[in-house]
């Protein structure tokens, strides 16, 4: 179990880490955005390996709620960035 | 029961819903709850004025599971100068946006954005105040691309990304501290973190993340083009309260929360980059050609003031000479908060009448737009830091702050500081009461210049004579957020 | 501590996981990106179901790598003037930046790795189930989410109703898309319908098992993009005084059941005895249409065509 939770844990420290330098050295929007949600799911994976318990002990449910506040979240923002964006190619085409 | 906590975030947001809902009434609704938050803000600050620190437990559950609100002197006055900051604000928007579509867009953000404020303001949790930095990103940001116009939106949507970055930072912090201490409540993880290697590097992702979105040296690039291209009551409220936010929490973790965790070392870095700021801010204050630019870079040197005291709180035992320090942080905040958005609100009238806000062509402004001229004035005394405004008194403390510590490197720093913000505020003027022909006399609405006006009487004069208050008020309940009924 | 095959399976995903992250983040061909963003999307739906999160492995699969994936990929057709540079050489600057990324992750790691070897009690988990009979709900991340910590639920409906209101304000829906074709268009009726039911069952079941509003909610939202790909037009959407109560409804629904509570001398938002099962499914069916319908405009791109606000920004002001 514990092994499991290390695994995890950094790995979505490993994605944290790759999505952040990505969002910083492209150029494109697109592929920032993406690198943004990257990183996110990121921090929510070491959420959710530090809820897990084990295959005997149901998980911890806090931190699968905060996931779940958090990928809401996310989906907002790109929604928005991606307007934001496309906004930004009609002004460009004017 | 206090549930007069909820007040100030929830009466913005239900508003916001109704501007939603009847558009045609949007700035009349957005006024009322406006004004209904303000007044719900100075009941809290009168409470804790009166019997101390509020807390609240949501939902009845006991803190940890649930999520707590409380107030004490910090945060209920910065939650009193941002409901007064966004009245009046507001109440320049009801001039600024002519077309009905314009005004069914702005009032429902405005008030969203209000109730993001207060949430973080009031947040006793730690995910919470996650949530809230995103929602203050998300429609700052919204606010901030309104009227659609190219440079508008290419600085709100970096503004966005880089906040997006901030809020990340943020979040792996908290994702640390809830793996190292099983909680998210503020007021038990203080009592808990202890100087170890978990709440180390949380604390520096959160701080990294807080550093961003309150935009010191070098983490500042984004501030200037966002602030200096956004609709101008959105502007004030940007560089007024939304900076500020990121501010307060940073205060908070440092002052309070993780106070056994910091240390010297991380305060002189933190003084350091704010030297930066206020030098580099200044500057480029002064050669900026747009008033909205000079203002935005005039925010992030007044950051760096702020900056400047963390080294000193450090260096300063625990007893009166701190406490006079931290009321000294807390009014220059406030100050700016007022000064700034005076700032912001008079170059709207600027630019609205005379059709640009360039400061070399601001010939015939003083006669043309006498009260906005004064407002100009009276902010900038402000900015600078002359007498009476609280600013004065506050960099009168760094001084003797600096002094006591032996830390003299801050002084120049302060001088030139103030030198070339004098220099950038004679500047406008000068230009403003020349008698060249660059604003033309155009009739100006009372609800378009008494706001700014205020606001600057606010910081100059209010804060100024009143300063007193402030140091009474807040220093000693500042950060007691313990014990309550 | 013994290596199981279950570690072995969870080495693998995490390695998956991230390979399909880099090549999703370092292609310059975005389209492929994008493709790729979506199967890491369903990778890490797998991997919540692996942990034993089946609440977020839904929410992930609809909402994470659905609903996202489908807003970018229209995002696709937005071109960008600097989108199609060729992959920048390899420099200096480039090899800081990667040995800064990993410092960030390997101080992440030693925090972390720190922190749950010297942690290893329940957390919060202990009091969460121990007050879960009080909830009235038995699916304990409902129980959090609607009522333990229902504040921030009330306030992250408030960040996704910002996000649409953002969206709505920056310019008019994208071009409907024609008339489908005779697969699309059965695709389309089968469909929607059955997605419609399911989100009804997820919204009923989130009480006592896997589901709940943000579930329900994205699987109607996603029933709007198929009927969007079937050529629906915005004049076929609800009229837009009710689009407004639909958006607002789910934050409403939340502060009258806050306020309520108040009523009774109780703290916000805590639910009368007796009634939170009730109070709970009633705000979860108004967050449930906020949710679809905010998604669904997000889809739309912008404010439809039929509202009498300046909806066409082809002037720039």
């Amino acid at each position: 179990m514990m092994l499991t939770q290390l695994i995890f844990g950094i790995a979505g420290g490993l994605l944290f880490a790759m999505g952040l330098r990505s969002a910083l050295i492209r150029e494109s929007l697109l592929a920032r955005i993406l690198a943004v949600n990257v990183s996110g799911a990121g921090i929510f994976l070491a959420f959710v390996a530090i809820a897990y318990r084990g295959l005997e002990e149901t998980p911890d449910p806090v931190p699968h709620a905060l996931v779940l506040t958090g990928i809401v979240v996310a989906v907002s923002a790109t929604a928005l960035a991606l307007a934001l964006r496309r906004r930004l190619e009609e002004a460009d085409d004017e | 029961m206090n549930n007069l906590l909820t007040l100030p975030v929830m009466i913005p947001l239900g508003f916001s819903l109704l501007a939603l809902l009847w558009p045609r009434r949007a700035s009349s609704i957005g006024i009322l709850g406006l004004l209904a938050t303000l007044l719900a803000s100075a009941w809290l600050a009168w409470r804790v004025a009166g019997s101390g620190p509020m807390l609240l437990a949501l939902g009845g559950w006991e803190p940890g599971l649930g999520i707590a609100l409380h107030a004490d002197a910090l945060s209920s006055t910065l939650l009193l100068m941002s409901s007064v900051v966004a009245l009046a604000a507001g109440t320049y928007s009801t001039g600024y946006f002519r077309e009905r579509s314009d005004r069914a867009r702005f009032w429902p953000l405005w008030l969203l954005l209000m109730t993001a404020l207060h949430a973080l303001f009031l947040s006793g949790d730690l995910f919470n105040l996650y949530v809230t930095l995103e929602l203050i990103g998300l429609s700052a940001v919204a606010l901030a691309a309104l009227g659609g116009k190219r440079k508008a939106v290419e600085a709100a949507l970096r503004y966005l990304i880089l906040g997006l970055l901030g809020s990340l930072l943020f979040l792996a912090g908290v994702a640390l501290i809830y793996a190292g201490y099983g909680t998210l409540d503020l007021m038990q993880l203080r009592n808990m973190l202890a100087p170890e290697p978990v709440a180390w590097i949380a604390l520096t992702l959160m701080i990294s993340g807080l550093l961003l979105k309150s935009a010191l040296f070098p983490l500042h690039f984004w501030l200037p083009p966002a602030h200096a291209n956004a609709p101008a009551p959105v502007s004030a409220v940007l560089s007024a309260l939304v900076v500020k936010a990121a501010l307060y929490l940073l205060l908070r973790f440092w002052l309070d929360i993780f106070d056994d965790v910091v240390t010297t070392f991380a305060a002189w870095l933190l003084g350091s980059l704010g030297a930066m700021a206020v030098l580099w801010g200044s500057w480029k204050a002064l050669r900026a050609v747009r008033l909205k630019l000079l203002a935005a870079y005039s925010t992030v040197a007044q950051l760096g003031y702020l900056f400047l005291f963390f080294p000193l709180l450090a260096a300063l035992p625990v007893g009166a000479a701190r406490d006079t320090a931290l009321g000294a942080l807390i009014l220059m905040a406030l100050t700016h908060g007022f000064a700034k958005s005076a700032l912001f609100l008079a170059t709207g009238v600027i630019q609205q009448k005379a059709g640009h806000d360039r400061i070399e062509e601001l010939g015939g402004a003083a006669r043309a737009l006498p009260v906005t001229v004064f407002t100009l004035a009276l902010a900038g005394v402000a900015l600078i830091g002359l007498p009476p405004s609280g600013t004065f008194q506050a960099k009168w403390q760094l001084f003797s702050a600096a002094i006591a510590t032996g830390q003299w490197l801050w002084i120049p720093v302060i001088a030139t500081g103030s030198l070339l913000a004098a220099a950038y505020v004679f500047r406008i003027l000068g230009y403003a009461f020349a008698s060249a022909e660059g604003v033309k006399y155009r009739i100006a609405d009372g609800r378009e210049e008494l706001p700014a006006l205020i606001l600057a009487i606010l910081a100059t004069v209010l804060l100024g004579f009143g300063s007193i208050w402030v140091w009474e008020f807040v220093t000693p309940g500042a950060l007691a957020v313990g014990e309550v009924p | 501590m013994e290596i199981t095959l279950w570690h072995l399976l969870d080495s693998l995903l995490a390695i998956l996981l991230l390979g399909l992250a880099w090549s999703a983040l370092s292609g310059t061909d975005l389209k492929r990106g994008v493709v790729l963003f979506m199967a890491f999307g369903l990778l890490l739906s797998l991997i919540w179901a692996r942990l034993r999160a089946p609440d977020l492995a839904l929410a992930e699969a609809a909402i994470g790598a659905g609903l996202s994936g489908a807003l970018l990929l229209l995002a696709l057709r937005d071109r960008e003037k600097s989108e199609n540079k060729a992959g920048q050489p390899m420099s200096l600057l480039r090899l800081a930046t990667v040995l800064l990324m990993l410092l960030l992750a390997a101080s992440f790691a030693l925090a972390y790795v720190t922190a749950v070897t010297s942690n290893t009690g329940g957390r919060l988990a202990g009091l969460a189930f121990g007050n879960l009979e009080q909830s009235g709900v038995s699916n304990p991340v409902t129980a959090v989410l609607l009522n333990f910590r229902a504040y921030d639920t009330l306030l992250e409906l408030a960040v996704l109703l910002a996000a649409t209101l953002g969206i709505l304000a920056l310019g008019s829906e994208r071009r409907p898309f024609r008339r489908p074709g005779v697969l699309l268009g059965a695709l389309v009726t089968w469909i929607s319908p059955l997605l419609v039911i399911v989100a009804g069952y997820l919204l009923w079941t989130g009480a006592h098992a896997p589901g709940g509003a943000f579930q329900a909610g994205a699987l109607l939202a996603a029933a709007i993009v198929m009927l969007r790909l079937g050529g629906m037009t915005s004049e076929q959407l609800p009229h837009q005084l009710l689009q407004g109560w639909l958006l607002a409804g789910g934050i409403a629904a939340f502060m009258l059941a806050g306020y309520l509570a108040t009523f009774h001398d109780l703290a916000f938002l805590q639910y009368p005895a007796g009634w939170a099962g009730l109070l709970i499914l009633l705000i979860e069916s108004a967050a449930m249409l906020s949710i679809a319908l905010s998604l669904g405009l997000a889809y739309l791109g912008g404010s439809p065509s039929g509202w009498d606000e300046r909806s066409s920004r082809g002037k720039r002001s």
